[in-house]
């Protein structure tokens, strides 16, 4: 009752009566809050996009100093390169197997770690490790496991007897590409995994009880229930790995550097290969390669928005 | 408190500029910081070349104060790049030393070298290297150190295939190799790394070998001549098919050759000094001889020398002079020579180490030296061109030599009106 009739706190009336808006401050609203994103942004972000689109108009000598405008110069010699068309069909094969191997894993892997087996919690954290580990790291690892001459793989396979002497996995693009791609898939797969068995786990048991009674088989169920229902995680999956291994260089790189030649490079790869003989040219590739990744991640929000109005429908 | 969190980000924003600001030469006191950018002649840690470099920073330091030597030594393979990348975003050094010069003498970013070093560090220099430093008659480029190529073969491996004497013509080098093949299982016979660490040495000692080489007498670039794409038909067909090299030569590493010989798991390859150190370290017993060519041994080997530039950007001519003058005393040039076995640019140093009779293995080196053949070291254009051949060259084992090599001819010609 009293609070009532007693006047405000001292406290409170003090810091409202200046705090009116002024009209500086309320025109800013909230920017001085989100001031430091965005200019962290803007630096780590902008900045560096705007200068990589200058540079690739820039005709810069091989020791590094910049001679001037080129124009459209650069463009016009990168789509003259002879080994690009090679080494973009090589990205799309690159992208597309061990985006669609990686998908085919996971889906197995997240079924089973959603099952009940002892031993359940062990091994979902083992299948972290791969993600845990940085992936420059494991890919000198098996670099050095595939040695011609030291590489513990070799001689597993010449003891087991699958092959009759050590073989130069990585100096030939015919062997060095599918080991490459085991590489990638193993990092690929945890996070694709866990994507997949959290999808898993948002489809409500009721459904398959409704398909029990209604007597589908175990297979039916997987292809009309599961998999329908598991879209949305599906396609979070599949976009997410697409711009990860399109950009994956790490793994390239201590593998084989994209050699010999530019026989074992994606486009990300090339780019760097590009960077010893001419910096504006290797800009106008990452441009190119920029390019391709907006264009991803448009799919990306296309997608997701579609999984938002297939979620509107289905209400 | 919104005056606080406005001040917060335009804080951090200079706090930014003033670290990246930190990076310039010169502070408040007058003294000046040199920046030395090197090559690293060690295989590992211990015997990097910052080891020596700090070294001779410290005691100039402590014989120049005011100045200041900041030394960042890097490894062969991006050296190159992180210069360029320097360059490109104007963080230049003042000191580089490095494989070529002639790219930077292009765009006058250099000094000459007679405004960087005192007439008698300029006179002590070997004329035959001080020659090859030059661009149109002056020169720019400063010889550090040099070396020749010569054939090492592991002396163990060929008594065991009951040969014994090392190979004087490319015959030679493939019957030893058949016989190396059939009589030491597990040692590969003739270790021929094209892979981009050096493709473009390995190169020119084979099609040396064959009257080749990378330009014609005007200085042309002569990459796919018939005498080059002949060279490498004979790799192909007689060394790499029938399996007397390795597997893959066009993506196989000069160190990794280099490592396979001194482990004894390889029983030839052309090598430079620094091999002697790391065969004996590997207990190799290794003989050296010339490098065989088509019919008979090289009369002029690949002789290849390193190089030390001043760059102008920072305007500290004084200062390089006074360091550089330190650096090229008999003492500080002799312990790098002896530390990884290099051959000197300098004749005090150079008579020093051939009369002194401390290196008796180095004889042979010395020996071929003065005939050697260099790159087209005073060519604007060769280290883009050299760039191109590191790239590619070696996949003319794998494909088609006159298609591979007109491929770089056509990149050599592009590059060279591109110049003008």
């Amino acid at each position: 009752m009293s609070t009532h009739t007693t006047p405000r706190p001292p406290r409170a009336a003090r810091s409202a009566a200046p705090r009116r808006p002024s009209g500086i401050a309320a025109r800013l609203g909230p920017l001085p809050w989100i001031g430091p994103a965005v200019a962290l942004i803007v630096l780590v972000v902008l900045w560096p996009v705007y200068e990589m689109v200058r540079t690739s108009f820039l005709n810069i000598s091989i020791s590094g100093f910049v001679r001037g405008s080129a124009g459209l110069e650069q463009y016009r010699r990168l789509f003259d390169e002879p080994d690009l068309a090679g080494v973009l069909t090589a990205t799309v094969v690159w992208t597309v197997a061990v985006v669609g191997v990686t998908m085919a894993l996971s889906l197995a892997l997240a079924q089973l770690f959603n099952q009940r087996f002892p031993g359940r919690r062990l091994t979902r954290w083992a299948l972290i490790a791969p993600w845990a580990a940085s992936v420059l790291m494991t890919a000198i690892g098996f670099s050095w496991m595939l040695d011609r001459t030291a590489g513990v793989l070799n001689t597993l396979m010449t003891d087991l007897g699958l092959i009759d002497a050590p073989r130069d996995w990585l100096g030939s693009p015919a062997t060095a590409w599918p080991w490459m791609m085991c590489v990638a898939v193993f990092v690929s797969l945890p996070f694709t995994t866990y994507t997949l068995l959290a999808g898993l786990q948002t489809i409500p048991g009721e459904v398959y009880e409704a398909a029990r009674v209604d007597g589908t088989s175990t297979w039916q169920t997987y292809r009309l229930v599961t998999l329908p229902l598991l879209r949305p995680a599906f396609l979070v999956g599949v976009v997410i790995n697409l711009i990860n291994v399109f950009n994956s260089f790490p793994i390239i790189w201590a593998m084989t550097r994209g050699g010999p030649a530019s026989d074992t490079a994606t486009s990300t790869v090339f780019m760097y290969q590009l960077k010893s003989s001419d910096i504006g040219l290797s800009a106008a590739m990452s441009v190119v390669n920029f390019a391709l990744v907006v264009l991803m991640v448009v799919a990306f929000l296309k997608v997701s928005r579609w999984n938002a109005d297939s979620k509107e429908e289905a209400r | 408190m919104k005056k606080r969190t406005l001040r917060f980000p335009a804080a951090c924003l200079a706090g930014a500029l003033a670290l990246t600001a930190c990076g310039g030469g010169g502070a408040d006191d007058g003294s000046v910081t040199l920046k030395l950018v090197a090559a690293d002649y060690g295989n590992k840690a211990s015997n990097s070349t910052s080891v020596y470099w700090e070294e001779v920073a410290e005691a100039f330091e402590a014989d120049h104060p005011g100045i200041r030597v900041d030394v960042r030594v890097i490894n062969w393979n991006d050296i190159d790049s992180q210069v360029k990348t320097m360059i490109q975003s104007g963080n230049v050094p003042d000191l580089l030393q490095t494989g070529g010069f002639a790219d930077k003498v292009a765009d006058d970013l250099l000094h000459p070298a007679k405004d960087v070093l005192s007439p008698t560090t300029r006179e002590n220099l070997v004329d035959s290297f001080a020659r090859a430093g030059e661009v149109d008659g002056v020169q720019y480029g400063i010889p550090f150190v040099s070396s020749s190529r010569v054939l090492f073969y592991n002396k163990e491996v060929f008594s065991e295939a009951g040969l014994s004497e090392p190979p004087a013509t490319w015959d030679d080098v493939r019957e030893a190799a058949e016989r190396i093949k059939s009589e030491v299982p597990g040692v590969t016979p003739y270790a021929l790394p094209l892979g981009p660490e050096e493709a473009q040495g390995e190169t020119l000692i084979w099609e040396l070998g064959n009257g080749g080489g990378y330009t014609d007498a005007d200085g042309a670039y002569t990459l796919d001549s018939e005498a080059n794409v002949e060279t490498f038909r004979w790799l192909k067909t007689n060394l790499v098919d029938p399996g007397l090299t390795y597997a893959n030569p066009e993506s196989t590493e000069r160190k990794t050759a280099f490592a396979d010989f001194a482990a004894g798991k390889a029983a030839m390859l052309n090598g430079h000094p620094s091999l002697i150190q790391m065969s004996k370290d590997g207990g190799v017993d290794y003989g050296v001889a010339p490098i065989p060519g088509r019919d008979g041994a090289l009369e002029s080997t690949l002789g290849v020398a390193d190089w030390m530039m001043a760059f102008k950007d920072n305007g500290h001519q004084e200062q390089i002079r006074e360091f550089l003058d330190f650096a090229y005393a008999e003492e500080h040039t002799l312990s790098f020579m002896e530390r990884y076995n290099l051959m000197p640019v300098t004749d005090d140093t150079l008579e020093r180490m051939r009369t002194g009779g401390d290196h008796p293995d180095l004889e042979l080196f010395f020996e071929l030296l003065p005939e050697a053949s260099f790159y087209p070291l005073g060519d604007v254009t060769w280290d883009a061109v050299s760039a191109e051949i590191k790239q590619s060259g070696g996949t003319a084992v794998a494909g088609d030599p006159a298609e591979v090599l007109g491929d770089l001819q056509r990149k050599a010609e592009d590059i060279v009106s591109d110049q003008r």
